[in-house]
């Protein structure tokens, strides 16, 4: 409680309290814009070269559906952690607020143990980058993927060490924010990367 | 002078607490629409066609949820980031849409 009224003084909304946390919003949703492109390109190549397994073994073949149901819900449930992190940010609750982004990491640990775990399924399956036109488009498509996961598990486990020693600001506030944006965004992408790829993969 | 500013404060949070159960519905939906675009794959009866069709649109509706409820598109302010979002997807779709009709006829 003494907490709380500590940081009383602070208006509701972190976020967008200060012009430079505004436009740093607005610029992530630009970043996001081109990220969009990015993967979209991915997408449409992956969609092109599916088909075109050289011999190797098909995505029917090698998709395990148990294993990706279980992925999507990891991540699912992170992207749901980082937004209750913005929800105690703007009831100024500190504690909280690294509690939720500390479990968002760990998930999002969890997401990236089993997707490494399926690839190298896959490499003893005979499925490697250079194998075929639909090996090399789907590890690009689900790898980039993965590495955007790696990518924000270190900033926001960065973000949870800072807050530590720097509290609830309208500096720290906008961060937090644009993390929680990030981790959504790559929870978006996920929804079809697991509809186009696994799912697809699986009607054939 | 104080009392005024705390009451107003109380004021702007409110609307924040009850976005709390959006949230949670969001989630849940999410688990819902997720579960049936499985079930759907494995239920071998359904015409391959029509799976291909439903997946797509439970994908794209799941997308809009989360973009709304989660990334607070909904939420007042957002004109830049909705004008953005709406224009990138109009310019990309149609992009995509011919590239793969090129590459595959």
């Amino acid at each position: 409680m003494s907490a709380h009224s500590h940081t009383d003084h602070l208006p509701a909304e972190l976020e967008k309290a200060t012009l430079e946390g505004r436009n740093k919003i607005l610029g992530f949703w630009l970043f996001l814009g081109a990220e969009c492109a990015l993967f979209g390109t991915l997408f449409a190549s992956y969609l092109a070269l599916r088909g075109n397994n050289m011999g190797g073994p098909t995505a029917n073949e090698l998709f395990d559906l148990s294993i990706v149901a279980l992925a999507t819900f990891i991540l699912l449930t992170s992207s749901l952690f980082s937004v209750l992190a913005v929800h105690e940010m703007h009831r100024h609750n500190l504690g909280k607020v690294r509690f939720w982004l500390a479990a968002t990491v760990l998930f999002g640990l969890a997401f990236l143990a089993l997707e490494i775990y399926e690839f190298v399924h896959y490499v003893h399956e005979g499925h490697t980058f250079s194998s075929s036109a639909f090996a090399s488009s789907f590890y690009s498509l689900v790898g980039f993927h993965g590495s955007h996961v790696l990518f924000g598990v270190c900033w926001i486990a960065l973000l949870v060490a800072q807050l530590g020693r720097k509290g609830l600001t309208v500096v720290t506030g906008p961060k937090i924010y644009v993390a929680a944006l990030y981790w959504h965004f790559i929870d978006v992408v996920w929804v079809f990367i697991f509809t186009v790829v696994y799912l697809m993969g699986k009607v054939g | 002078m104080v009392h005024n500013e705390t009451s107003s404060q109380k004021i702007k949070r409110a609307p924040v607490h009850e976005g709390m159960k959006n949230h949670y519905i969001t989630f849940a939906l999410s688990i819902i629409l997720t579960a049936l675009a499985f079930f759907a794959v494995m239920n071998s009866d359904l015409g391959s066609g029509f799976v291909y069709f439903f997946i797509v649109i439970l994908a794209f509706v799941q997308a809009i949820l989360q973009i709304l409820f989660w990334m607070h598109m909904k939420d007042r302010g957002h004109l830049y980031a909705q004008v953005t979002f709406v224009v990138a997807a109009l310019v990309l779709l149609p992009i995509m849409v011919t590239a793969l009709f090129w590459i595959w006829w």
